[in-house]
Parts: structure tokens; sequence; C-alpha cells
């Protein structure tokens, strides 16, 4: 009969002193009577995340998520999630209105000048394109209401309300969030083709910058259809949509993409950017509508008064004039203006 | 504001379309995680019935029998 070797034995005694050691609890207590105890020296949680981040069991349905009991990283979104999201939410919003507050304030409506009116309209933005801008802000706006209940809700709103009214409330506000987020969607992505080739980045916009975007001198500087502050807006919705898109994608179809801990990461970087995406639009909005006189009509009615659109966006009043002089762009009979 | 209009009327059109798609594709969870060795109960119900006899047809507390002597 063979025997085994000297190396092999060593080893099966290394292996069971390992596996003894690994089962064993790290410190076994006894009683004072000498007795072990089985509640001191049992299987604990310490020794469990000590193997595995997380604790689970086992089940015998087709969910294995159920099998996750423990999942510290859970209790770090949630200290995230009431503790300092609310605040970082809370000082972006409120520090924008408090920011455009201020410049309402100090610096006024920004008046159309005299010069600026001509009677004369040019289209700025045909059909399409506002309905491209109002679908997706109608949406936006839905969207940025319901995801701040999620934040706020139960702080500021149910304490008015009551929580049968917020139960349902939120219930419905869910379904909008949920549903709104397609035309949303797909929003951005009609605003990325449609306005894409007018928003490149180039030195015109650098110069547009060095002046403050006529804050600074007496001026107005150079632009093209979309000057370098409507630029950063455009790119900051197509990034910010795209990223909140993404994100929503992976929360609207739970544990497609990622496990738990990846969903919470998830929901985290949605909130995050939706707060500051939200800070954003305020002064988007503002801008457009009470910030300057004659903005709104540009998505409004789609016409701007000519000598306007020369003096904010004069390259583009050029390229257009020199395009045709009877094109669409003039439409309803009108002439060029020169 | 006739692109306005049509605009809103679009994403609620879209969103409803959208409602009615992903609902088409749902499961419960009592749908999609049972098995012939497991059961998820439907909501409303439980594994031992309302009396906890093993029961799950027989009648809840405080429903009075039709029949009796």
């Amino acid at each position: 009969m063979r025997q085994p070797s000297h190396l092999g034995t060593l080893a099966m005694a290394a292996l069971v002193w390992a596996s003894v050691g690994l089962t064993q609890p790290a410190h076994a207590v006894n009683a004072p009577d000498g007795a072990p105890n089985p509640t001191a020296s049992s299987v604990n949680e310490d020794l469990l995340f000590r193997q595995a981040p997380t604790i689970g069991g086992r089940v015998s349905i087709p969910d294995a998520k159920a099998a996750n009991l423990i999942q510290p990283q859970g209790r770090e979104w949630r200290d995230f999630r009431e503790s300092w999201l609310p605040w970082i939410g809370g000082l972006a919003i409120l520090g924008m209105i408090a920011a455009l507050a201020l410049f309402y304030f100090t610096r006024g409506r920004i008046r159309l000048e005299h010069s600026e009116e001509s009677g004369r309209k040019l289209l700025r933005f045909n059909g399409f394109e506002r309905f491209t801008h109002w679908m997706t802000a109608t949406c936006f706006i839905v969207l940025g209401l319901s995801g701040l209940n999620y934040i706020f809700g139960k702080r500021l709103l149910m304490p008015l309300i009551g929580p049968d009214a917020f139960a349902a409330l939120s219930q419905w506000a869910k379904y909008a969030h949920v549903y709104l987020a397609w035309p949303f969607m797909l929003g951005v992505v009609f605003m990325l083709v449609v306005w894409v080739r007018d928003n490149i980045p180039n030195r015109i916009d650098v110069q547009w910058i060095r002046q403050g975007g006529g804050f600074l001198g007496d001026q107005h500087p150079h632009a093209e259809r979309f000057n370098a502050g409507q630029k950063v807006v455009f790119w900051m919705v197509i990034g910010f949509g795209f990223a909140m898109s993404a994100t929503g994608l992976v929360m609207l179809f739970p544990f497609a993409a990622t496990d738990i801990n990846g969903m919470q990461i998830v929901q985290g970087v949605h909130a995050l950017i939706g707060v500051v995406f939200i800070a954003a639009i305020l002064a988007h909005i503002y801008i457009g509508s009470l910030g300057m006189e004659g903005a709104y009509d540009a998505m409004g009615s789609g016409e701007v008064d000519l000598a306007w659109a020369k003096v904010h966006h004069d390259l583009w009043v050029k390229e257009q004039l020199a395009k045709t002089a009877s094109g669409p762009q003039l439409g309803r009979g009108q002439v060029p203006a020169e | 504001m006739k692109a306005f209009a049509v605009a809103v009327l679009a994403a609620v059109a879209l969103a409803v379309g959208a409602s009615f798609l992903l609902g088409a594709n749902q499961k419960y969870a009592y749908e999609a995680f049972s098995t012939s060795g497991a059961r998820v109960s439907h909501p409303g119900t439980n594994l031992v019935g309302p009396r906890w006899t093993g029961d799950v047809t027989g009648p809840a507390d405080g429903h009075k029998a039709t029949t009796g002597s």
C-alpha cells in the first residue's frame, strides 16, 4: 500500500488547520463556569462582514434580490438622501432664486432700446423648433416639480395638505414623472438634431464672453444665431438631458443593468444632476421672460424684430438676408431690410 | 401659441402611449416570481388563509355563515 508523502501530509494538516481557523469565531467566549457561551461564540454580523460586503440568505423564488438581507451601502445612501440631498437641492434652487432676485432688483429688466424696434419681423424659430422647445419645456417643468416632491414633499407638502392628499398627489406625480420622461427624452434628441449645427463653439464666442455679452463696454458683441451664453444653455440641456435620461432609464427598469448598490448610486447621481438642472433652467426661464424684454417673442410667436436681431445676432441676420431676399425666413410678404 | 398647444398635446399623447407600452410588458411580483415550488402571494391574500387554517378560500373573520341548524 502506498504511503502518503510527507508533503501531502503537511498540506492536509495545513488545510484542516485553516478550515478550522476560518470557521471558529475570532474570540470564543466561555461562561464563568467554563462552559461555552452559545450566544457569544455564534456567528455574528461582524464576522460575516469580514467575509463579504453584504449579508445574504437563500431563497427558492426566482427573485435573487430577495436573498439580500443586509447591505451596508444602503445606510450610506439613506443618509445621503435624507440629509445631504435636501440641503444640496435647497441651496442650489433657493440660491439661484436669490441670485436672480438680486440681479432683478439691482440691474432691473433689460429693456429694448428704441433703436431695436423697427416694426419689421424676422422668423427666428420655425414651428417645429418651437414645438420641440415647448414639448421639452412643459415635460421638464412637470418632471422637475414631481422630482422635487421626491425630496421635499414629505417635509414641506405633507404637513400642509395631510398624509392622504399627499399620498394621492405623490402617486400621480410618480406616474407623471415616469411617463412624461419619454416625451422629454424625445425632445432632447430633437433639440440636438435641430440646433447642434448652430451651437458649435467658435472664436466669435470667445469674443462675446470677453465683452461680457454686452454688459462690459458700450457695444453689443458680434453673435451668430446663438451667442455664447445660449450655447452654454444648449450644451447644458443636452449634457444634463442625456445624463438624466440614462440614469432615469436605469431606474425605469430596476435591476436590469445593475445591482442594488448600483441602483442607489444611479439614484443619487440622477437627483444631484436634477437639482442643478432645475437651478440652471430657472436662470434660463428668467432671462427668457422677465429678465429681458422681447426675448419671449422669439419662442412665443417665433418672430423677432429685425432691428433687435441686428443688435443681438448681427452675423446671423446678415447670413439670413444673404441667403435670399424673399425666403421663408421673411414670411408674410415682408421685405428684407437691405 | 399653436406650437405650445400642439407640444402639450403631443407630450400627453406620448406619455399615455408610454404608459400602455410599459404596462403591457410588466408583471406583478406574484406573477413574475412564483414557481411550481414557491408561491408569491397574490395581493390581498396570504398562504394560510384568512383564519390561518390553510384554507385560502375560507371566509374571513367577521363573516357570518349562511348555513346553520
